[in-house]
């Protein structure tokens, strides 16, 4: 009794359904009235919560139908783990099978974009790589060792202009350029310190980082790169994830 | 490896090594305590906390449950900490964040 009852509340605030609509009234109203407050309160914070880690999304949907947008999400998507910071997780794959959002194809992968970032945000520390020791690796082994991507880093890849479509959307930007969405972007996220630095990469600079994240070794990541694209430059790439902080370590085999 | 040889690989490393070294030199160092940021106890509100509290009820990022919780911490502005009403050690209750206008 007590969990079925329990589970009618739950179902109540979260707005899947009615169960807790007996017709009781008090001189506060109806108990549906009265539970009504909480289901305003719960969904409110929920898509408080998306609004705040979707923040582009939202900008380039307009604030009243990402409301809307939120609020089928929440009723369809309850938190699942007690931690306001991974709430939203599905919220791209959401978008992406959207009915009304078919003709933003995009939008989705705007999401993962700023998805990324607050999983970069609050990732866990790590020093990033110590150069002098990879400095100290004998240079004929080097095409062997294999790199660590640091916790806070995050690729996104995506078929559409992903990068200039959240570059205007960010809060100070008045001038609206015309974006070509055609265009297939790589971004990168990493966390030098404490701010998630955001950046556009070369298709062949993602395909070496995504072979690195597959424990492939540096010779064999830049052969893949390479393959991508023939004008790959190893040292221009490498000193910009050096100093973007985009890997952790360094092992040798 | 046919694309890129050995020597090759050797050199991109050293040079991207020596160009990034002079460019971040603070990178060698670690992030354990950032230029001009401190960690400060009892000014963040449930959830928005940064790793680990002092207390170690939980261990990692936006697990904290009450608002301005003395053993959990965020990373601020250095010297703006106690301006927020928090401390730069952990301690017991709550931090008082002062009233805008002083009122």
């Amino acid at each position: 009794m007590w969990l079925e009852t329990q589970r009618a509340f739950r179902a109540t605030v979260t707005g899947v359904d009615d169960a807790i609509a007996p017709q009781a009234h008090s001189a506060h109203g109806t108990l549906a009235q009265r539970v009504a407050v909480y289901r305003n309160t719960v969904q409110q914070s929920l898509i408080d919560v998306l609004a705040s880690a979707f923040p582009a999304v939202q900008r380039i949907v307009g604030v009243r139908f990402f409301s809307a947008l939120a609020r089928d999400f929440v009723r369809s998507h309850l938190p699942d783990v007690p931690q306001l910071s991974v709430y939203g997780v599905k919220f791209p794959d959401f978008i992406a099978t959207h009915k009304r959002l078919s003709d933003l194809q995009y939008l989705a992968d705007v999401a993962r974009l700023e998805w990324a970032r607050g999983e970069s945000y609050f990732a866990a520390d790590a020093a990033p790589l110590d150069l002098a020791g990879l400095a100290a690796i004998a240079p004929e082994r080097l095409a062997s060792v294999i790199f660590t991507l640091h916790p806070a880093t995050r690729l996104v890849v995506s078929p559409h202009a992903i990068h200039r479509v959240w570059m205007v959307n960010q809060p100070d930007v008045v001038d609206v350029p015309a974006i070509d969405i055609g265009i297939a972007e790589r971004v990168i996220l990493t966390r030098p310190h404490y701010a998630v630095m955001v950046r556009l990469i070369a298709p062949a600079d993602a395909a070496f980082v995504a072979a690195l994240n597959r424990k492939l070794s540096l010779g064999a990541a830049a052969g893949e790169a390479l393959s991508v694209d023939p004008a790959f430059n190893l040292q221009a790439v490498l000193q910009d994830h050096f100093i973007h902080g985009t890997f952790s370590t360094v092992q040798t085999e | 490896m046919s694309e890129l040889n050995l020597k090759a690989l050797a050199a991109a490393v050293a040079g991207a090594v020596a160009v990034a070294s002079f460019a971040a030199p603070s990178f060698a160092q670690g992030m354990g305590d950032s230029k001009g940021k401190e960690k400060c106890y009892g000014v963040s509100k449930a959830g928005e906390n940064q790793c680990a509290s002092a207390n170690g009820s939980h261990s990692c990022q936006a697990q904290s449950k009450v608002d301005l919780d003395g053993n959990e911490w965020k990373y601020v502005e250095a010297g703006s900490c106690a301006k927020m009403g928090g401390k730069i050690q952990a301690f017991q209750g709550k931090g008082t964040p002062m009233k805008k206008n002083g009122g």
